[in-house]
């Protein structure tokens, strides 16, 4: 772990709070569309990422408006977290033309809004290394003192990209962090079975960037390193590889039976919401969790209520100009 | 006519790179080797002017580099990346055909993506089956793409000027048999070839020639032969596959009632069997006969000089399929 010359830093009351605000909202999203998708059709998978949230929340608190995001698409704690509303994010899941993506759909999310850097998803996973490496050389190029940052999961960390991209990511020092959110599974196969090492960050090494590992539940633990990762890459010392230990609380998808996993797997879950929580005061959790699930609730039922998107959808965006 | 000069096709893509590049800070080039000059010699002095921070050599990387493209593309830059063959496209698929093609539509974004992927196509003597592909036909097939492929030296900068200026992503083939090949160039900065127009080579009544990027010649040298027996072709030069000047060829072939597709890619379910069932949804009824290809063999391309050439259209196979469409 590199921390010889970046001071510790922890965000302040109101930083913290807002952090809780938007992990708030996260869970209520969550809770919102375990039940939709119990009770509805719905187009394409959802990827619960209830009791995931801390890692999205947390590195995106530590990222500036303009920093570029990247991210994979289990919940939306990372859109949510770099300051996206719910309204199109819901809307989006509902397939309508309030969504982030204009009605054409997130089963898999495809949220994105560059006004905020929410760059978007490759639902082809790993196919955002380069992607964020060419945001992070234009920032370069372009001198803005942006960083970018690509957010992925344990078994993506071993796609082809991941090499390709860092290989040259460290060694033009490009500001680039890499995110990984080591859930120790990949749909139903445990990492350990198809990875030669447990740690993500091991990686690191061969790059010689470094690697740091941090509780993944903790949102704050997870903001101080994502801190301490950006300062370096503004700095011009290069990326780093930031390893988060999270708890993947569910199925791969919503409906999955999990009959790949003991049946007591949940004993050592650590809420990342309760954890969070204990920093503020409990009438502040609770008001802050209220509103997010009012929030949420109007969100949701004004997407409900909105008209399927009009059918020449399919034919918006393919080209510019 | 403006002021030209001899130059070869390479060199006329690098002379549209250098201007477009003064003008456009938010322009650079990246691929192996293009800081020394590239491997077919497109970026030659680029670095030299601009400097190896806009000039970027990369390492073995294909996916990397497409991938980069679409990163860089989103975040309001446009870059330049020389992918070094056709064939590495489909190392780089999923950059290229799910990233370029589709980030912004599957983002649901009405924003520009401005990139120019270059891919040298085509055989080049014994360069093998994994060095020779014409792999332009696979931009057709995702829609999000533009898709060039231009036959002469003026083209080549009068095409990449205009993938400088277009806010879409495009597969700009460069033809390897022609890349030492000097052509008349516009001296002209700016020298401009839209993107979506073909043009007609030779104009003839007999039978419309459809083709492109390296059968463009041997299609004009076949005309000048079947003159002689009184067959007049219309040599057709699309030098876009995407869009297809539609209203060019339409009109052409409702006019000659003939046509031939002639292309250097493999045939099964190249560009000339999406141009064929076009014009027959089209044309039908203006057609005298069926609408001919002649085209790569369905083979992978040997290595050897000889047996690769065999893979080909010659102009000796071009003759002889005009004259089977001219008179039956
Ligand atoms: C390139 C690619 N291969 C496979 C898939 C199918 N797929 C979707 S999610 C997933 C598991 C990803 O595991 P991990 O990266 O650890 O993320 P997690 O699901 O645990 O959040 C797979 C294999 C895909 N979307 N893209
Ligand atoms: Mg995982």
């Amino acid at each position: 772990m590199n921390d010889k010359d970046v001071s510790r830093s922890t965000p302040g009351a109101e930083a913290v709070a807002l952090m809780y605000r938007r992990m708030a909202i996260t869970r209520a999203i969550e809770i919102c569309m375990a039940k939709h998708v119990r009770n509805n059709r719905f187009s394409g998978w959802w990827h619960p990422g209830e009791g995931q949230e801390a890692a999205g929340i947390g590195a995106t608190a530590a990222m500036q408006q303009d920093d570029y995001l990247f991210y994979q698409g289990r919940g939306c704690s990372w859109a949510i977290g770099k300051g996206m509303a719910p309204a199109p994010i819901l809307g989006d899941l509902l397939g309508k033309p309030s969504g982030a993506t204009g009605g054409k759909g997130g089963g898999v999310p495809h949220w994105s809004d560059y006004s905020i850097g929410v760059m978007g998803e490759g639902a082809t996973l790993g196919s955002v290394y380069p992607l964020a490496a060419g945001a992070a050389l234009a920032a370069r190029l372009r001198g803005t003192g942006q960083v970018a940052l690509a957010n992925f999961g344990d078994g993506t960390a071993a796609r082809g990209t991941f090499h390709e991209t860092m290989v040259h990511a460290a060694a033009w020092k490009l500001p680039l962090i890499y995110f990984c959110e080591n859930n120790e599974w990949l749909v139903g196969t445990p990492l350990k079975q198809v990875s030669p090492t447990e740690n993500i960050a091991d990686y690191a090494a061969g790059y010689h960037i470094p690697g740091v590992i941090v509780d993944g539940q903790d949102a704050l633990a997870v903001y101080q390193v994502t801190t301490e990762a950006i300062a370096r890459a503004r700095a011009g010392e290069g990326p780093t590889l930031i390893e988060a230990k999270v708890f993947r609380k569910h199925g791969h998808y919503a409906g999955d039976p999990q009959h790949y996993r003991a049946s007591n797997y949940l004993d050592t879950y650590r809420d990342p919401l309760d954890l969070l929580g204990t920093h503020l005061g409990d009438d502040q959790a609770a008001d802050l969790r209220e509103q997010a699930t009012a929030d949420v609730q109007s969100a949701y039922e004004a997407a409900l209520a909105e008209a399927d998107p009009e059918p020449d959808t399919i034919f918006k965006d393919l080209y510019y100009g | 006519m403006a002021d030209t000069n001899s130059v070869t096709y390479n060199a006329a893509m690098g002379q549209a790179l250098v201007s477009a590049m003064r003008k456009d800070d938010s322009i650079f080039v990246l691929g192996q080797g293009v800081a020394t000059g590239g491997w077919f010699g497109a970026e030659k002095g680029l670095a030299d002017e601009f400097g190896t921070d806009r000039v970027i050599d990369s390492n073995i990387s294909e996916a990397f580099e497409a991938g980069l493209a679409a990163g860089a593309a989103i975040a309001g830059m446009k870059p330049v990346i020389n992918m070094g063959f056709g064939d590495f496209a489909l190392i780089a698929g999923d950059e290229i055909f799910h990233k370029l093609a589709k980030w912004r539509y599957m983002h649901g974004l009405n924003v520009p993506m401005s990139a120019v992927v270059i891919f040298p196509i085509g055989t080049m003597n014994g360069a093998g089956p994994e060095h020779s592909s014409c792999t332009e036909v696979l931009g057709m097939h995702f829609p999000g793409l533009k898709v060039v492929v231009p036959s002469t030296a003026a083209d080549a900068k009068g095409l990449m000027c205009a993938a400088l200026r277009e806010p879409n992503p495009v597969l700009f083939h460069s033809v390897n048999t022609l890349s030492f090949q000097r052509g008349d160039v516009p001296a002209d900065d700016d020298y401009f070839v839209p993107i979506g127009k073909g043009c007609v080579r030779r104009a003839g009544t007999s039978a419309t020639v459809l083709t492109y990027g390296s059968m463009v010649s041997p299609s004009l040298q076949a005309a000048e032969q079947l003159a002689l027996e009184g067959i007049d072709l219309e040599v057709i030069d699309l030098r876009s596959l995407v869009p297809i000047d539609w209203p060019l060829v339409l009109e052409s072939v409702r006019r000659t009632n003939r046509a031939m597709v002639v292309h250097e890619a493999m045939k099964t379910a190249g560009p000339g069997a999406e141009i064929a069932a076009h014009i027959q949804e089209q044309a039908f009824f203006d057609l005298e006969s069926p609408v001919l290809r002649v085209a790569g063999k369905d083979v992978p391309l040997p290595q050897h000089g000889y047996l690769e050439s065999l893979c080909i259209p010659s102009t000796a196979e071009i003759v002889a399929a005009a004259r089977q469409l001219c008179l039956g």
